[in-house]
């Protein structure tokens, strides 16, 4: 292509200017003017379309811009005055004027957009690194703050204290709060390196993915359900959990992440581990299990498809593009319809985590089956005389009428004797206790060995060896069509990507397989394969950008663009554009190694500054976009429960596994949708309950009311950054809820010391991982001695101590 | 935002828990549910909407339908049911059925009603009928979705969200948005969710019993004076933390947050109190009274805090675990008579006491459900889902009622006169609100997103009015 150019000097400007006009037709004309909206029954998305015109005519006379329509109405001389909100600049319409004087060209490539104007479209630029000034900045992000904050005269925080280093530290890549032991170790070593050892120590250990993964949970609408009415169980969702967290403690390049996600099936067909990373596509909504649905259900999974991968990966809100061309930004909705297309061939399926085990385990299913439909028969029988007698008894009972109802079959039974039967047959009640109590030495004996035969085949038995991934069908796809709307008809589309990031299609070749020669083990057309390159491709435009951005917000609160999944024409400019670009290609020459991105952002000073804003920061810069100090956050829900746990001695570390259903109380489970009995089957080992909360159930339907009040994301939706609200019904959570109350109690009996003060000061230590000050002694002195006349006694005066601290903001807030 | 001195939370602090007034949590800017202007004069401060869960028959209530009864046992032209499909009948098969109930016209307006609600029908002068509601869903949850949301998938926020969201709440003591229900419903909690608007907006269950809501008592064998007292502790040690963190309101916030939560410990209580209500006041509703103590003791809870300025009360009657309109399935007669006869007095007793309390006029009674049933029969004595008409009513909040709008064919399976679906519904009542549905955005994945996303043309809120 290029040597064409450059041959070509005369058409290369032709093809500018019509380059800029159709920007201009698109973006100013287009909202009301494109295919899908063509209002007066104009369209100006194509040249014939522009030509033909609408119920006024055409729009365009080739060569003759005085005639035009369009110029008539963009310069608003006549009857027509367009754009209708506001006119066009002298210089737009003389760009529309020259290019339909010189012919109208449409010469811009089928899928291949006008020069993107919009920065985050354009390829990134690695930019200089601002030269220091002064003596703050410790490596290259603060050279870029300092520059901004210097042209706004505001001076950065001074570094935070030890104590608060360690805490935010902690915080930022465990989701868990230091001990005591832990904040003192780091304030003792004064060697030049403990700020950087501590963050290799905290990135080492496997509690940096189960932080960091639940982020990425939060992007993927992670949930062990599937939603709806039923809100079944994904079986396998874990699989997926887990290798997310082992993801980010592996610190799998982010490409590969990409990669392994969108399509390990095809990638490595061989590795069941990464193929887990498929289950991306499993663990959204769905109803698979509605039958009837099947088509509803599929076109919903292939939208979730689209809008998933384009919002995590992206940073686009490409779900606008679903019934017309996207009003802000450049997705058109044929674009949207050739991303689809990439996965029309696909479907969920099994993914044996390893061969032999699964096998055998599809075999003792299949026999267990067979054996549980026998038993079940049995037992049945076994029941059958006492059952019977049971409801001959209490038919005697019934008014005659009703009797007759009961017994008749419903065919025979008339209008009258209907609504009886239906009445009554409720009230039969026939319980298990009664047919034991019915059955004779015998009968119970032969009952008993059923119950045992049953629970042997059930005897260790463990989860399945699989997961859930994507696979294609066949190595050809189903036809993808673009949907008719208004005056167009139906057309099929090729799969392909976002012509604004460069477009592209998935090479045709790659579907042409050998189909002479022996059926391959997995055949696939290779299109995910295609659109995880061009995800994963340094040359992308929004992929490293997305993916520093969002580090960034997680570490600081808010993203050099805020929006961190809209990276569109809406989002507005990063608050700091060069350092956002020097960020992305710093992250790709490191090898999309995330964890080398903590390294960078924590060790600047920007990241140690004190969380107290100057007087003058907080009147210009409220919302500390320059970044003059570190903004204080408050805890997420998982962060509250976990600490909670950590600090009263009861968090059980262990680590993946099915999802944990804790205990709950009737009126935490009042709004559950289905049956408690289904719906929450409550975890036998009562020491799981305890896990962290990213290992509880998340239900799709259901949020436990604790999570849910501390802002946990709806599992419906890709949630980029949660909400952090302050209301009462947070504190009552935590000020009344049984787990605090438990919780605190706890602690109290293991800190069960002889004297108030060693007890204040274990208190003091346990919680807030410092020594209580004498003011504060003083305070929990007269506290104690207060509540022990108040609440009946020492023991619960003590309980009460350790509930307020639970509740201090101190304990809430990292600084 | 103006900071506080510590000497101001100390003197607020000394008072008590009645007296943070003008506090950091109260004022516009920072707290979420402070009381906002509308777009334009509002005619209903409040909205209590009667949610009929499970599919309440149009035919057989509020839609007189004569041919349908002439067509008894035979099947419809094909024409007429060209392209219905539901949960579990075919429509090119199925028998017609004409309604169990009789029709009768009541009031001066004359306005026909069933003999399924000969409560109800004694207010129907003052009701605003809609016969010619339609949708496409005919599942439960996601009619319900759509209804409530504007759209068939959960995961949007509820009218009752977007109504707290546009105009905050009069009484920071209670939920803004309260829904009370018989048990677990096919929607779930997504039914009143906040969707992508902060979780501040969401509908609060209120539970049964005398702590409605969740954590709303003092843990197990603590006193007031022992809660009191740690609160204090905690009240202390964060104003000291606050003093050394100047500038940050949300640790203020915070920090009366938790007299906030003391406040609402003393008042939720007393505000589901009903044994403060006259007997007579309980006999309206049917309280006391067999199959309607229920939803009556709801309804009646439903005035009250309407009173106290909660903003939205979504009240549904039915669940899928138990009693439900949808058993209409297998036994029309039977679960209409029995879900009947549980709301209708209590409905009846609830407009009554609103009126002479003059709390109709700023009230806006909504009776709703998630779809209609079939005109055609299910089995023996069963009708399925009917999504495609189904009738509503309004009342309350200056509706001129003994009206009528829009109607169905002569079976009832499609509306003929100004089909109306959710989102008119929905820009209605915001409209009704003071709040413009058109203005009434949020900010979420690249879009101001709206409850009528592009629609909400078919806005009636003239015809409510008397237009």
């Amino acid at each position: 292509m290029r040597p064409i150019w450059l041959l070509l000097p005369v058409a290369m400007c032709a093809r500018a200017g019509a380059a800029d006009a159709l920007e201009i037709l698109r973006t100013q004309c287009g909202q009301c003017h494109s295919a899908a909206t063509a209002m007066s029954g104009l369209d100006l998305s194509t040249r014939e379309a522009a030509l033909k015109g609408g119920s006024r005519g055409a729009a365009l006379v080739v060569g003759r811009a005085d005639q035009s329509k369009l110029i008539e109405a963009v310069e608003r001389k006549g009857k027509l005055a367009m754009p209708p909100a506001k006119a066009l600049t002298g210089e737009e319409i003389s760009v529309l004027r020259r290019w339909i004087d010189s012919g109208a060209e449409w010469t811009v490539g089928k899928h291949e957009a006008p020069k993107p104007t919009w920065w985050a479209f354009q390829k990134v630029v690695r930019p200089e690194v601002p030269a220091a000034a002064g003596s703050w900045a410790r490596n290259d992000v603060d050279a870029f703050i300092a520059r901004q904050l210097a042209a706004e005269r505001l001076t950065p925080a001074a570094t935070a204290a030890p104590e608060k280093l360690a805490r935010r530290a902690y915080m930022d890549l465990w989701g868990l709060p230091p001990t005591a032991a832990q904040v003192r170790e780091f304030v003792e070593d004064s060697s030049p390196g403990a700020w950087a050892a501590l963050i290799d120590k905290l990135l080492a250990s496997p509690h940096y993915g189960e932080k960091w993964g639940r982020h990425w949970l939060d992007l993927v609408r992670y949930s062990d359900t599937a939603g709806f009415e039923l809100d079944s169980y994904i079986h396998d969702a874990w699989r997926y959990r887990d290798w997310v967290i082992q993801a980010f403690n592996d610190d799998k390049p982010y490409d590969r992440f990409i990669h392994e996600q969108v399509a390990a099936d095809e990638l490595f067909p061989e590795d069941p581990v990464a193929r887990t990373g498929t289950g991306l596509y499993c663990v959204g909504p769905n109803r698979d299990l509605f039958p009837d649905q099947a088509d509803i259900n599929r076109e919903e999974i292939l939208t979730d498809y689209v809008d998933t991968t384009s919002s995590v990966f992206l940073g686009l809100t490409a779900g606008c593009a679903r019934c017309h061309d996207h009003k802000f930004d450049p997705i058109s909705q044929e674009d949207y319809y050739r991303v689809r297309a990439v996965f029309a061939p696909a479907v969920k399926v099994k993914v044996a985590l390893s061969r032999l085990e699964s096998l055998g385990f599809d075999v003792g299913e299949s026999v267990r089956e067979w054996k549980l439909r026998e038993i079940g028969e049995q037992i049945r029988g076994a029941q059958s005389r006492c059952s019977d007698q049971l409801r001959s008894s209490q038919l005697k009972e019934m008014p005659a009428e009703a009797r007759e109802a009961v017994q008749r079959s419903d065919a025979d039974r008339t209008p009258r004797q209907r609504e009886l039967a239906s009445y009554y047959e409720k009230r039969l009640r026939i319980g298990e206790e009664d047919i034991r109590a019915c059955m004779t030495p015998p009968e119970a004996a032969q009952l008993r060995e059923m119950e045992k035969a049953l629970v042997r085949m059930y005897s260790g038995y463990r989860s399945k060896p699989f997961s859930c991934g994507l696979a294609d069908l066949w190595n050809v796809s189903p036809r993808t069509f673009l949907p008719a709307r208004g005056s167009r008809a139906e057309r099929e589309v090729q799969p392909g990507f976002f012509s604004v990031l460069g477009g592209g299609e998935v090479p045709p070749a790659a579907e042409k397989r050998d189909t002479t020669g022996p059926i391959p083990l997995m055949p696939t057309t290779g299109r995910r394969t295609a659109l995880a390159q061009w995800i994963g491709d340094a040359a992308n435009p929004l992929t490293a950008r997305v993916m520093v951005n969002r580090i960034w917000q997680y570490h600081f609160g808010r993203g050099l663009i805020a929006t961190a999944s809209d990276f569109g024409t809406r989002s507005g400019k990063p608050s700091h554009p060069e350092l956002l670009d020097w960020l992305a290609s710093e992250f790709v020459s490191k090898g999309w190694s995330v964890k080398q991105m903590h390294r960078l952002l924590m060790t600047s000073a920007v990241y140690r500054q004190d969380a107290t804003p100057s007087k003058a920061a907080a009147e210009r810069d409220p919302l500390n976009i320059l970044l003059s100090h570190f903004s204080r956050r408050r805890l997420g829900a998982e962060e509250i429960r976990d600490s909670v746990l950590s600090v009263t001695g009861g968090l059980n570390l262990k680590r993946g596994g099915r999802p944990v259903v804790p205990t709950l109380s009737a009126e935490e489970k009042a709004t559950l949708t289905q049956r408690p009995d289904d719906a929450w089957v409550v975890t036998r080992d009562a020491s799981e309950h305890n896990r962290r909360s990213l290992y509880l159930i998340q239900k799709r339907t259901f949020r436990m009311p604790m999570m849910e009040v501390f802002d946990a994301p709806e599992p419906m939706l890709t949630c980029p950054r949660r909400d952090s609200s302050t209301t009462a019904p947070q504190s009552l959570s935590l000020l009344n809820g049984n787990f605090t109350v438990e919780r605190s109690k706890a602690l109290a009996a293991k800190l069960a010391a002889e004297s108030d003060d060693a007890f204040i000061g274990g208190a003091w230590r346990s919680v807030l991982a410092r020594e209580p000050d004498a003011q504060e002694i003083a305070r929990a002195r007269q506290f104690l001695a207060a509540q022990s006349r108040n609440a009946g006694g020492r023991e619960q005066a003590a309980g009460e101590l350790i509930r307020a601290l639970l509740n201090l903001n101190e304990f809430l807030y990292v600084d | 935002m103006s900071i506080r001195t510590r000497r101001d939370f100390l003197a607020s602090a000394g008072r008590g828990f009645g007296a943070v007034a003008a506090s950091t949590l109260l004022a516009a800017g920072t707290n979420p549910l402070a009381p906002r202007k509308p777009h334009e004069p509002a005619r209903a401060k409040a909205v209590i909407y009667l949610y009929m869960h499970g599919g309440v028959s149009h035919v057989d209530t509020w839609d007189p339908k004569p041919e349908l009864a002439r067509l008894s046992g035979q099947t419809l032209p094909a024409s007429f049911v060209k392209g219905l499909k539901t949960s579990r009948i075919d429509f090119t098969k199925a028998l017609a059925r004409g309604s169990a109930w009789g029709f009768r016209k009541h009031g001066q307006s004359g306005l026909e009603i069933s003999d399924l609600f000969p409560e109800i029908a004694g207010h129907a002068d003052e009701l605003a009928l809609v016969r010619s509601c339609h949708g496409d869903a005919f599942d439960h949850a996601p009619a319900m979705y759509l209804h409530s949301s504007g759209s068939q998938f959960p995961g949007r926020p509820a009218l009752g969200a977007w109504a707290v969201y546009g105009l905050g709440t009069e009484n920071q003591n209670l939920p803004a948005f309260v829904v009370m229900t018989d048990g677990a419903m096919k929607c779930g909690p997504q039914g009143y969710g906040a969707g992508f608007l902060p979780a501040v907006y969401q509908g609060t269950m209120f539970r049964g019993g005398k702590n409605p809501v969740l954590d709303l008592s003092n843990p197990e064998g603590v006193s007031n004076q022992t809660q009191r007292a740690t609160l204090d502790l905690v009240a202390d040690l964060d104003r000291r933390h606050l003093a050394a963190r100047p500038f940050d309101s949300d640790l203020e916030a915070r920090l009366e947050s938790y007299e906030l939560a003391f406040r609402m410990q003393a008042e939720a209580p007393e505000a589901v109190d009903i044994s403060r209500e006259s007997e007579a006041t309980r006999r309206l509703y049917g309280i006391g009274d067999g199959p309607s103590d229920d939803f009556g003791r709801k309804c009646l809870l439903a005035r009250r805090l309407v009173e106290r300025g909660v903003r939205f009360v979504q009240l549904y009657s039915g669940t899928h675990l138990g009693d439900d309109w949808d058993g209409a399935h297998n036994d029309l007669t039977g679960s209409h008579n029995k879900m009947a006869a549980k709301t209708d007095k209590p409905i009846a007793g609830l407009l009554a006491d609103l009126r002479a309390r003059g709390l109709l006029d700023s009230t806006l009674v909504i009776w709703g459900s998630e779809f209609g049933r079939t005109p055609l029969a299910e089995g023996k004595n069963g009708r399925d889902h009917h999504p495609y008409a189904f009738s509503m009513w309004f009342t309350g909040a200056g509706v001129k009622g003994g009206r009528v709008l829009g109607s169905t064919d002569e079976f009832g399976l499609r509306p003929v006169e100004n089909p109306l679906v959710a989102h008119d519904v929905n820009a209605t009542i915001l409209r009704m609100m003071g709040l413009d549905h058109l203005k009434l955005t949020y900010f979420f994945q690249g879009r101001d997103m709206r409850l009528t996303d592009v629609h909400g043309e078919g806005e009636f809120t003239r015809f409510l009015l008397g237009g």
